[in-house]
């Protein structure tokens, strides 16, 4: 058992400035009515403008290097930043998955030329990222994914289709997990490669895919013969699943795993606060115990991320007990309103509480579902 | 100290491989010379005295950095109240009270208790191993000063016997009891805080163990023409386990970490959560993945569980500390939650 251990990490006083400089930062905002605060506003709030200027701030990119136009700042630092943006629910869509995954990756596998040309308008908040992993007939069984690039003269050419790719239609790139060689019988894993696609291509068709409620973030992104230049290759040809499993880690560990739906709690609290003193402090109590933990989690994760392991299942376990998190904090809060009926509730809290409550069963599918969780981890413990 | 709390670690866990087995468990009594050599063994070693005072022939090694050794003892299923002992210990030599030899258990709680002419009498409550244990730790708040009283030779009515349980409970009626010390406990000894974390961290120890039965069993057990630990629905369920139990760890580090003050007094209340709801988790779902063998007295795991299931209900339960939690930020009016909890 002794791998699953999380360390403990102390938020320093550096840090503790950092992250009253970003809440300053973001009251500001809130208060000049640039954002209304939103739930699960990574996924769903995207505004270039707010990207850019938290770029400008110098608080997207934080620990790349410097001759990229990065901080270098630690990942602990990032993970301050990244924990205020969430639990006010700014809208970070745009850039999240640049900042998060797609910037690391390149900056570890990239060339020298992907890197200069990209990183460092990731950091300045003007190029944003989409993911390319799921496809048609690819959801959790991954390996399995048909998308193919074949070698030409002058470089790749790629074939295939990727959907749920959330933002790719704000997105400039998609980082396209793709066959390169067939799949061998013993390993399923071999064969596949990492691609850096430029979404303004020729022959790339991105099309909206509405979800249950009703909004836009998905969509089916078509690779329809598109040519590819030779230095579209990320990585190493043929070790496309190792590096895609270190790019899952930097996805599944955030805070972005148990603060999506923050804002809602936050606004319920203000909103019942005396009711609560009488009739709710277990189960305030209860949801603090459970952040608090998360929290102390995911923050040792961030500082494994920094001292350059790959903490590949311990993000797992962020991610799985962050969702069950989520869920429960929504059916306390629902059943919460046999004291104060829903309909008695403010229409904003109203909003924001049938809001999640649509949008909850997403959070244990995206980055992995449960039972790929569930399976990574009976893995480590030697059970297959 | 670091390098010496690891050569302790190493010996115990030497002493507690060699000397504890599962049917020593079933026989906890102050007449098996087995339970008796064990003792002896382990007072030998110094670790009744880890965090006692040097100046009271101690190791005088801080209590918070000992809950790893709390965890291997209980993770090796240890028949003896070893941990109550070093809890005792603690907080007798932290005020200022030479601490006895030989086991020192406590009393979880009381019940009408008076001190009069340096004598006591009411009830004792929740007293584990007593029936090994000569000597008694009680801490008492009298006119709002807590105080600790040391008995130093039980004697008292049996009014209730946990004999289901797997370490022996008891509830005693004393009276004119002699009181051996009597001291005003210092602020920052908080014992239900301390017994909190003591439970927590022995709750942690046991269910590893319990996490580790369950994994081998599963692996070995075959059924249908394959291991159990082959069924996705038996793997799913064992992950549950890891996960609850690796988020009650971190919780138990923040506290090996940060020690207890009035500043981090939340940490302790999560700590408890937490491995309060782990430990019925793990119960359920190991009892579930052992079958019929996990409930018999013979195999070794429903010791484990139920000294889980004890732990859990000492020093408040889930819904003590969420309430605990709940209220100490509620009834600070003047910070939103996020504020309160970064």
């Amino acid at each position: 058992m002794s791998k699953f251990n999380f360390p403990f990490i102390k938020e320093t006083n550096e840090l503790s400035n950092l992250r009253k400089e970003v809440r300053e930062f973001i009251t500001t905002c809130v208060n000049n009515n640039e954002f209304t605060p939103s739930p699960d506003a990574w996924v769903f709030s995207a505004d270039p403008s707010f990207s850019k200027k938290l770029g400008s701030k110098g608080w997207l990119g934080m620990s790349f290097p410097k001759e990229y136009g990065g901080h270098q700042r630690t990942a602990l630092e990032r993970y301050v930043v990244t924990e205020e943006l969430l639990s006010s629910g700014a809208p970070v869509a745009a850039h999240w998955i640049a900042d998060r995954q797609s910037g690391s990756q390149i900056l570890r596998y990239g060339n020298e030329k992907q890197k200069s040309s990209i990183i460092p308008r990731i950091t300045a908040g003007e190029c944003f990222f989409a993911i390319g992993m799921s496809e048609p007939d690819s959801g959790s069984d991954l390996a399995s994914v048909k998308t193919k690039a074949t070698k030409t003269k002058n470089g790749w050419k790629l074939e295939g289709r990727k959907i749920w790719s959330t933002g790719a239609h704000l997105a400039h790139y998609m980082i396209v997990l793709a066959r390169t060689s067939p799949a061998s019988e013993k390993n399923r894993h071999e064969g596949l490669s990492q691609f850096l696609v430029d979404l303004s291509l020729p022959n790339v068709k991105i099309t909206g895919i509405p979800d249950m409620t009703g909004q836009r973030h998905f969509n089916e992104t078509l690779f329809d013969n598109v040519e590819l230049s030779d230095d579209s290759l990320l990585g190493e040809e043929g070790k496309g699943w190792k590096q895609v499993v270190g790019e899952l880690a930097l996805e599944r560990s955030g805070p972005e795993r148990f603060l999506s739906h923050f804002t809602l709690l936050d606004s319920f609290i203000n909103e019942f606060r005396n009711s609560l003193i009488y009739s709710g402090t277990k189960i305030v109590g209860k949801l603090m115990s459970e952040i608090q933990t998360l929290r102390r989690m995911s923050f040792s994760v961030a500082s494994m991320l920094q001292n350059g392991e790959s903490p590949e299942t311990q993000a797992a376990f962020v991610k799985e007990l962050g969702n069950k998190f989520e869920k429960m904090m929504i059916e306390t809060l629902r059943e919460f309103s046999n004291i104060v009926p829903l309909h008695e509730w403010p229409n904003q809290l109203q909003n924001l509480f049938e809001d999640a409550t649509l949008r909850i069963p997403s959070n244990s599918l995206r980055g992995g579902t449960t039972e790929i969780m569930k399976g990574i981890i009976a893995r480590q413990l030697g059970l297959r | 100290m670091i390098e010496e709390l690891e050569i302790i670690l190493e010996t115990t866990s030497k002493i507690l491989q060699k000397h504890v087995n599962h049917s020593l468990r079933q026989n906890i009594v102050s007449e098996n010379t087995d339970i008796l050599n064990l003792w002896n063994e382990i007072e030998k070693n110094g670790l009744p005295k880890i965090s006692v005072k040097e100046k009271f022939g101690g190791y005088e090694i801080p209590f918070f950095s000992i809950l790893p050794l709390i965890k291997i003892i209980n993770n090796h299923g240890t028949p003896l109240p070893l941990s109550e002992t070093i809890l005792s210990n603690y907080i007798l030599s932290e005020t200022d009270i030479n601490p006895p030899n030989g086991i020192v258990t406590f009393a979880t709680d009381t019940k009408n208790l008076q001190i009069k002419n340096n004598m006591i009498s009411g009830e004792i409550l929740s007293v584990p191993y007593l029936n090994l244990s000569k000597n008694l730790l009680i801490v008492h708040e009298l006119n709002n000063v807590k105080k600790a009283i040391l008995i130093d030779e039980i004697n008292g009515e049996i009014i209730h016997k946990k004999n289901f349980l797997a370490e022996p409970r008891y509830n005693i009626k004393v009276e004119n009891l002699n009181i051996a010390e009597i001291r005003p406990i210092k602020n920052n000894i908080d014992f239900n805080f301390l017994g909190a974390i003591l439970r927590s961290a022995q709750m942690i120890g046991a269910m590893e163990k319990v996490l580790d039965l369950s994994i081998n069993y599963c692996s070995e057990r075959k059924q249908f023409g394959r291991a159990l630990s082959k069924f996705q629905a038996i793997q799913h369920q064992i992950s549950e386990m890891a996960v609850e139990l690796s988020a009650s760890s971190a919780a138990l580090s923040t506290i090996t970490e940060l020690g207890l003050s009035e500043k981090n007094s939340n940490d302790t209340a999560i700590l408890k959560i937490r491995a309060g709801f782990a430990a019925g988790k793990i119960i359920a779902i190991s009892h579930q993945v052992h079958g019929a063998i996990g409930f018999t007295k013979e195999y070794e795991l429903s010791y484990f569980t139920k000294n889980l299931n004890s732990w859990r209900n000492d020093f408040g339960n889930e819904s003590f500390w969420e309430e605990f939690l709940g209220k100490r930020f509620l009834e600070k009016n003047n910070k939103n939650l996020w504020e309160y909890l970064t």
